[in-house]
C-alpha cells in the first residue's frame, strides 16, 4: 500500500501532524512466495519492484513506512534476510518488524476497526486479522485496544495445488492437527471434503472460542500448540455487546462476498483460504455482525494502521549532534531517567547503552522541566559521557515528552563541543515498546517508529 | 445591471492633461489669510484629522484651516480638478492616476463647470440614479473632494441611493440585501480549521457573497489546494455562492492555468503606482492580463458578468512611504478609479486594518469608512465594508459596531464574517456572522435570493408570514454539516480562538462574548504594557537606552520613532567590535518580554558563553522596533544583533505573550556583501535577517527557544550569513 500525507503544524497544539493521509495505491493481495520451505527472496524482490512501480514510488524518497513479516513467514529461517533485503531496497525510512504478533494485532485493529469502534463506544469490537498463518486478535473499546493475542489459524497451513485439494506442503501445526484428527495424509495426498471440513471445524471452533472468551477449547494439546501468544480474553461483560470484524486476506474474501462478489474458484490461491472464509460466514457466532459492522477499507488496513499508529512525529526542535547521525534503527529503549536521577543512575543507564552495539535510547521524565533541572541533568549526562565516552558507532537517543529537546541536547553535548553522537527527540510520548527506529529529518521533524510492544 | 465591458481602454489611449505647477489656493477667514500650495495640500487639509495624514504632515493645523480648505475646495470646478492631475514625486502622472481618467466624457461635459459644492447640492437634490450617472464622469480625485465636504448624514444619504449589484454565480448587492463574505482564515491554512469556520459561518447564514480565504502561504500548490477544498465544501453543502482564495494575482492565475477552480480573481490595490508595483508587485498591465484571462478561462464561465475582487483601505500608500504627498482619502479614491476599470464583482474596504499610524481611534476609522463607502459607490463600485481594528490602536469593538450600523444605513453591499470577530491568521478584528445577522434583523435586510432559498431549505432561515426573513431552527447549528461529534472534535482541535458556539438570539451567548472580550482585553493591555526594568535587570545585567519614541503612545503611533536610538543615548553606544549584541525591547508587547526573558536569556547566555562568543553588555530599549537593531549594530559595530521583541497581540490571550527573536546580521566586509547581493539581487542590502517567532509557553517555550536561538547564532557566525541565504547554505 502506498499512502501520501501532508505534514502540517497544528496551530493549537503547536505539534506537527500528518494530514490528508490518503491511500494512493494498494496491490492485489498475494501470499508470501515460498520455495523449498523458505521465503523465495527473488520472488519477493520481483513483487516489490512491481508494487513500487505501480505505486509510483520508483525514484522517490520515502518518508516512512513499514513491512511486517508475520505468521508463518516470520518463522522461516531466512526471515531476517528478507528484512535486510527490504531495507536495502526501501531504505532506513521504513520499519521492518519480524514476528511481533502483538504489534500486528494492535495495528490491524487501529488501521481497520478503530474508527468504527470510536463511532460506537458502547460496544466491544474484536478484530480478527486473518492471514495465511496466523489470526491476530485485538479487542478494543472506543478506539482503544484493550487485549491482543495471536494463534496459528490461517489459510496456508495446508498448501494445495490450485484448483485441487492435493497437498503440496504443510506446516508443523497442520501436521499436528491432522494427526490429532486422525487424518493420515501428507504432501502428495488429496484431502477429502470430510478432511477439509474437520480441519476448518477445528479452526472455527478456536475462532469462536476466542471471540466469546471461552477457554475450554484451548485446553487440548493441539489447541495449545496453536496458541502463539496468550489471548487473555474473557466473556463479554453483561450488557456490553461484542462485535466481530475481520481484516487480512481471509477477511477481505469475506467482505468481498458480502458486497456481492462471487466466491473465487475453490483453492485457486493454493490454500484453504476460500474454504475458511465460507465457514466463517456460516458461523452464527462469527458472521452475526459482519454485514452490518464494516471496518475501514473492508479490513485491508494492517499496513495502513501501522503507518498511522506506530509512527510518531517529533517536535520541530530536535537536537542532532550532526545531521548525519540519522537514521538510526532498532535501538533498544533501555530505561527511564527522572529529574531526580543521580550520577549513579546515569552511570548505570549509560553503561547499558555502552553495552549495546549501536547504542540505545533513554526516556527522560520530569514534571514540568525547569532550567535548573535541565542544566543538572545535562551536566550529569555530559560528565558521564566525557568520563566514559561511547564508541564512535554508538549513539545515544533521549526521548522527552516536553518541548525542550534542543536545549537539553545543548547542555548534554556542552553546546555541541562533545563528540557524542546524540539525538534528543522531544514532544513524543514513548509507547511501551522495546525498540525505536528514527528516520531522517524532514522539515525539522523526524519520524519515530516503535516496535516490540509489551 | 451592467454588462462586462468588451475591452479595456489601453493606457496609452487615456488622455490626461499635462501636469501644471502647484497653484496657490487662498482664502481669508476674518483677518487671517490662509493659503495652500497645490491641490494635494488643499485636499489633505480639507479632510477630517486622521493619524496617517497627521504623520505625513498633510492634516490641517486647526479646525479653522480645515474649514478654510473645504471652502476653497467647494468652490473649485470639476474642470479645475480635471485639469490638475496629481503627480508622483517626480512630477509625472502615474498609471493609477491615468486609469482614473477613463470617464464618461459626454457626461463630464455636462457637469464640468459645476463646483464641487454645486455637485454636492445637485446630487442631494436629484434622484439616486443621477448620482450613479454622474459618478461615471468623475475621477477619484473629484470623488475624494466631494467626500471631504460631506458631513456624516450626507455621506450616508448619498451613498444609500446608489445601489450597485453584480452577478457572478449569484447576484450581489440587490436592494434590500446585506450579504457577507465568509472569511475562514487559519494561521496554517489547516483545512480542518477552515472547514469548521466555513460550517459555522454557513450555519449563521453567512457567505452568500463569497467563501474567501486569505491564505497564510501564497504558493500555487497551497492556493490550488485551498480552492479545491472550498469547491468541495460548496458542492457538498450545495450553498449557492462564489469561492476565492486571496493570494497574489500571479499565483491565482498560475492556479487557474493548472485547472484550479478560480471563480473570482482577487488582488489588493493601491492608489499610487509606486505602492502598487513596489509593494504589491502588481501593474495595471498585469491586472489587465488577469481580467482578460478570467474573461476567457474563469471557472464560472460566461454566466458570470463580473469576476474580479479588489481589496483596498485607507493608508497603505502612507505606510509604505509612497503616497507622493497625497492624503489617505484621495489615494483611496484613486484605488476605486483603478478598480472601476475592471467592473469588479466585489470591492472590499478594510480601513482600520493597518493600525494607529493611519487610524488612531473610533472616529477616524468610522469617518474613513463612510467616506470610502460613499466614494466607491459614487464611482460605480459594489462596495463591501470591513470596518476593523488592531489591538494597538484605540479603535474598539464598540466603534466598529457603530461603523457597521451607519454603513448598513448607507447601504453597504456586504460585510465580513470573521468568526467571533477574531481573525486567526491576520491578528486583527473584523465583523462577524453574528454582527451580519444582527444588522439584517435590525434593518430588515436579506441575503442574496439564491442563498435565501438554500438557507430556508436547510432551516437556517425561515420566511415569516409577512414575507420577512427570520432565523430558522437550524440557525447557528454547525452540526447540521457534520456527521458526528467526533468529526466536530477533530475540527475544533485544530482551530484556535474558539470560545464557544452558543448563541442568544442573533448574538453570541453572553458567556461566549465574555471570553472573546477578555482575550481581547488581555491582548490590548499587552500592547500598552510597560517594561519592568528592575525585574529584567535581575535576570541579566542590562544597559538601558531610549529610542526616539519618547512615550508608549508615540511608539505605538509611529513605526519609525522606535527604530532609532535617542540622540541623548547615542554617545553612550560606542564601537565595541563584539561578535554579538543582545537587544531586548517591548515592541508591541512588554508582557511578551516579561513572560519569556527569565528562562530564555540564561539559556542563551549559557550557550554563547560556552562557545566563547564575545558579547557586548545586553541592551534593554523600551519603545523599540525591530529596525532599532540596525541602528545599534552601526553604533556598537557588532557582527550580529539578537533582537528579542514582543509581537503584535491578536485574539488569543496567551499569544499576547508571544516574543520574536530577530537575528540581524551585518554585512560588514566586501566579500560577504558581494555574496549577499548575488543571492538577493539587492546590492544595497546591509543586513540579513533570520526570524524565530512564536516564543511563548503555547508555542516555542522560552527554555527551548534559548537553545534554538543559540544554535542559530552559531550557524550565522560560522556561515557568515542569515535569512534565506543561511538556510540555502545549510541545506547545501
Amino acid at each position: 500500500m502506498v499512502a501520501s500525507a501532508m505534514m502540517v503544524r497544528n496551530c493549537v497544539t503547536g505539534r506537527v501532524e500528518l494530514r490528508r493521509l490518503t491511500e494512493e495505491y494498494r496491490s492485489v493481495p498475494v501470499f508470501t512466495p515460498l520455495r523449498e520451505g523458505r521465503i523465495d527472496e527473488g520472488a519477493v524482490v520481483a513483487l516489490l519492484e512491481r508494487w513500487l512501480a505501480e505505486g509510483g514510488l520508483q525514484g522517490k524518497e520515502i518518508f516512512g513506512g513499514g513491512a511486517l513479516i508475520t505468521g508463518l513467514s516470520a518463522q522461516r529461517d531466512n526471515a531476517a534476510a528478507l528484512s535486510s533485503l527490504l531495507r536495502a531496497r526501501l531504505g532506513d525510512a521504513i520499519l521492518v518488524a519480524i514476528g511481533d504478533a502483538n504489534l500486528e494485532s494492535w495495528m490491524a485493529f487501529l488501521g481497520s476497526a478503530a474508527r468504527l469502534s470510536r463511532r460506537h463506544p458502547e460496544v466491544e469490537i474484536v478484530n480478527l486479522d486473518m492471514g495465511g498463518g496466523t489470526t491476530n486478535l485485538a479487542l478494543g473499546i472506543d478506539g482503544e485496544v484493550r487485549r491482543t493475542g495471536c494463534f496459528f489459524v490461517g489459510a496456508r497451513h495446508l498448501q494445495v495445488e490450485p484448483g485441487t485439494y492435493r497437498i503440496v506442503a504443510m506446516s508443523r501445526y497442520a501436521r499436528a492437527l491432522l494427526d490429532h484428527l486422525g487424518i493420515a495424509r501428507g504432501p502428495g495426498d488429496t484431502l477429502s471434503s470430510g478432511d477439509v471440513d474437520a480441519v476448518l471445524s477445528f479452526y472455527v471452533e478456536l475462532l469462536e472460542a476466542a471471540v466469546t472468551g471461552r477457554a475450554e477449547p484451548f485446553t487440548t494439546p493441539v489447541a495449545r500448540l496453536h496458541l502463539h501468544t496468550d489471548l487473555g480474553l474473557e466473556p463479554p461483560a453483561p450488557r456490553v455487546p461484542r462485535v466481530v470484524t475481520l481484516s487480512g486476506g481471509v477477511g477481505a474474501l469475506v467482505y468481498d462476498k458480502l458486497r456481492g462478489a462471487p466466491w473465487p474458484p475453490a483453492t485457486c490461491f493454493g490454500d484453504l483460504g476460500i474454504d475458511l472464509a465460507q465457514r466463517i460466514l456460516a458461523s452464527d457466532v462469527l458472521a452475526r455482525d459482519l454485514a452490518s459492522w464494516i471496518p475501514d477499507h473492508f479490513g485491508r488496513a494492517t499496513v495502513f494502521g501501522m503507518m498511522r499508529h506506530s509512527m510518531d512525529i517529533s517536535g520541530a526542535t530536535v537536537f542532532l549532534s550532526s545531521p548525519s547521525v540519522l537514521p538510526l534503527r532498532d535501538l533498544p529503549i533501555l530505561g527511564r531517567l527522572g529529574s531526580d536521577a543521580d550520577a549513579e543512575r546515569v552511570h548505570a543507564l549509560l553503561r547499558l547503552v555502552r553495552e549495546t552495539p549501536s547504542g540505545g535510547c533513554l526516556r527522560i521524565e520530569w514534571l514540568g522541566p525547569a532550567l535548573a533541572a535541565i542544566r543538572r541533568l545535562g551536566a550529569l549526562l555530559g560528565d558521564e559521557l566525557r568520563a566514559r565516552p561511547l564508541r564512535p558507532e554508538q549513539a545515544l537517543v533521549l526521548f522527552v515528552a516536553e518541548n525542550v529537546g534542543k536545549t537539553l541536547g545543548q547542555y548534554v553535548s556542552d553546546w555541541g563541543k562533545s563528540p557524542v553522537r546524540l539525538v534528543v527527540i522531544d514532544e513524543v510520548v514513548v509507547k511501551d515498546a522495546r525498540f525505536a527506529q528514527i528516520g531522517r529529518m524532514k522539515d525539522h521533524v523526524v519520524p519515530v517508529w516503535y516496535h516490540g510492544l509489551d | 445591471m451592467q454588462s462586462v465591458p468588451p475591452t479595456l481602454v489601453p493606457l496609452s489611449d487615456i488622455v490626461v492633461p499635462r501636469p501644471r505647477p502647484p497653484e496657490l489656493y487662498r482664502t481669508t477667514v476674518l483677518d487671517e489669510e490662509i493659503s495652500f500650495l497645490g491641490l494635494k495640500a488643499l485636499l489633505g487639509v480639507a479632510d477630517e484629522n486622521k493619524a496617517g495624514d497627521r504623520n505625513a504632515g498633510l492634516a490641517a493645523k486647526s479646525v479653522r484651516h480645515r474649514e478654510a480648505a473645504r471652502t476653497i475646495l467647494s468652490s473649485l470646478t470639476l474642470r479645475h480638478l480635471y485639469d490638475h492631475p496629481l503627480t508622483d514625486d517626480d512630477g509625472s502622472v502615474d498609471s493609477v492616476m491615468r486609469v482614473n481618467y477613463t470617464i464618461d466624457h459626454a457626461v463630464f461635459a455636462e457637469i464640468e463647470s459645476m463646483t464641487v459644492g454645486g455637485l454636492k447640492n445637485h446630487l442631494l437634490r436629484s434622484p439616486g440614479a443621477e448620482s450613479a450617472r454622474v459618478g461615471k464622469a468623475l475621477t477619484g480625485v473629484m470623488a475624494a473632494a466631494l467626500a471631504k465636504i460631506c458631513d456624516v448624514h450626507e455621506l450616508i444619504f448619498l451613498a444609500r441611493r446608489i445601489p450597485r449589484s453584480t452577478k457572478a454565480r449569484t447576484t450581489l448587492g440587490l436592494p434590500g440585501t446585506l450579504s457577507s463574505r465568509l472569511q475562514p482564515n487559519h494561521p496554517t491554512d489547516d483545512l480542518r480549521g477552515i472547514t469548521l469556520l466555513l460550517y459555522w459561518g454557513l450555519s449563521m447564514g453567512a457567505g452568500d457573497a463569497l467563501l474567501g480565504i486569505n491564505p497564510a502561504i501564497d504558493t500555487v500548490e497551497n492556493i490550488s489546494g485551498l480552492l479545491r477544498h472550498l469547491d468541495k465544501v460548496r458542492r457538498k453543502t450545495g450553498v449557492p455562492t462564489q469561492i476565492c482564495v486571496l493570494g497574489h494575482v500571479k499565483t491565482q492565475l498560475a492556479c487557474l492555468e493548472r485547472g484550479a477552480p478560480v471563480e473570482i480573481l482577487f488582488q489588493s490595490l493601491a492608489g499610487t503606482e509606486k505602492t502598487l508595483t513596489a509593494e504589491f508587485d502588481v501593474t495595471v498591465e498585469l491586472l489587465d492580463q488577469g481580467y482578460r484571462t478570467m474573461r476567457e478561462k474563469g471557472a464560472l464561465g460566461p454566466d458570470a458578468r463580473q469576476f474580479m475582487y479588489f481589496e483596498t483601505g485607507q493608508g497603505s500608500e502612507f505606510t509604505y512611504g509612497k503616497h507622493h504627498g497625497i492624503d489617505m482619502t484621495t489615494t483611496e479614491a484613486l484605488c476605486y478609479g483603478l478598480a472601476r476599470r475592471y467592473d469588479p464583482f466585489m470591492v472590499n474596504n478594510v480601513t482600520g486594518f493597518i493600525g494607529p499610524e493611519t487610524h488612531l481611534d473610533n472616529f477616524e476609522m468610522i469617518v474613513s469608512n463612510l467616506q470610502d463607502h460613499f466614494m466607491g459607490k459614487l464611482l460605480g463600485l459594489p462596495m463591501g465594508m470591513a470596518p476593523c481594528f488592531t489591538l494597538h490602536s484605540h479603535i474598539t469593538l464598540e466603534g466598529q459596531q457603530m461603523a457597521t450600523q451607519m454603513l448598513t444605513a448607507a447601504g453597504a453591499n456586504y460585510y465580513m464574517d470573521v468568526a467571533l470577530n477574531t481573525d486567526r491568521m491576520l491578528a486583527y478584528f473584523d465583523t462577524s456572522g453574528h454582527d451580519d445577522q444582527t444588522l439584517r434583523e435590525l434593518y430588515g435586510k436579506r441575503v442574496t435570493p439564491e442563498y435565501e432559498a438554500w438557507a430556508i431549505e436547510r432551516g437556517i432561515f425561515r420566511k415569516e408570514e409577512d414575507g420577512s426573513l427570520a432565523r430558522g431552527p437550524n440557525w447557528g447549528n454547525l452540526r447540521q454539516f457534520l456527521s458526528s461529534d467526533a468529526e466536530l472534535e477533530g475540527l475544533v482541535a485544530t482551530t484556535p480562538a474558539l470560545h464557544g458556539f452558543e448563541n442568544a438570539g442573533p448574538r453570541p451567548a453572553d458567556e461566549v462574548s465574555r471570553r472573546v472580550r477578555l482575550h481581547q482585553a488581555v491582548g490590548r493591555e499587552a500592547t500598552q504594557s510597560v517594561l519592568c526594568i528592575d525585574a529584567l535587570q535581575e535576570v541579566v545585567d542590562l544597559r538601558v537606552i531610549a529610542t526616539e519614541a519618547h512615550s508608549k503612545e508615540a511608539h505605538l503611533h509611529s513605526p519609525y520613532l522606535g527604530a532609532r536610538v535617542a540622540e541623548a543615548h547615542r554617545a553612550a553606544l560606542v564601537s565595541e567590535h563584539r561578535q554579538v549584541q543582545i537587544l531586548v525591547s517591548d515592541g508591541l508587547s512588554a508582557e511578551a518580554v516579561h513572560h519569556n526573558a527569565g528562562e530564555l536569556l540564561p539559556v542563551l547566555l549559557d550557550g554563547l558563553n560556552a562557545r566563547g562568543i564575545t558579547m557586548g553588555k545586553p541592551i534593554l530599549a523600551p519603545n523599540g522596533r525591530v529596525k532599532l537593531s540596525e541602528d545599534i549594530a552601526d553604533l556598537v559595530q557588532c557582527d550580529l544583533v539578537i533582537c528579542l521583541i514582543g509581537e503584535r497581540p491578536g485574539g488569543d490571550a496567551l499569544a499576547s505573550r508571544s516574543l520574536s527573536a530577530y537575528l540581524v546580521y551585518c554585512l560588514r566586509d566586501d566579500e560577504t556583501r558581494r555574496k549577499a547581493a548575488a543571492f538577493s539581487g539587492n546590492p544595497e542590502a546591509r543586513f540579513e535577517y533570520t526570524v524565530l517567532s512564536n516564543i511563548y509557553t503555547g508555542g516555542l517555550p522560552p527554555l527551548e527557544a534559548g537553545g534554538v536561538i543559540a544554535e542559530k547564532v552559531f550557524e550565522v557566525l560560522e556561515r557568515r550569513a542569515a535569512g534565506n541565504r543561511l538556510e540555502a547554505l545549510l541545506s547545501s
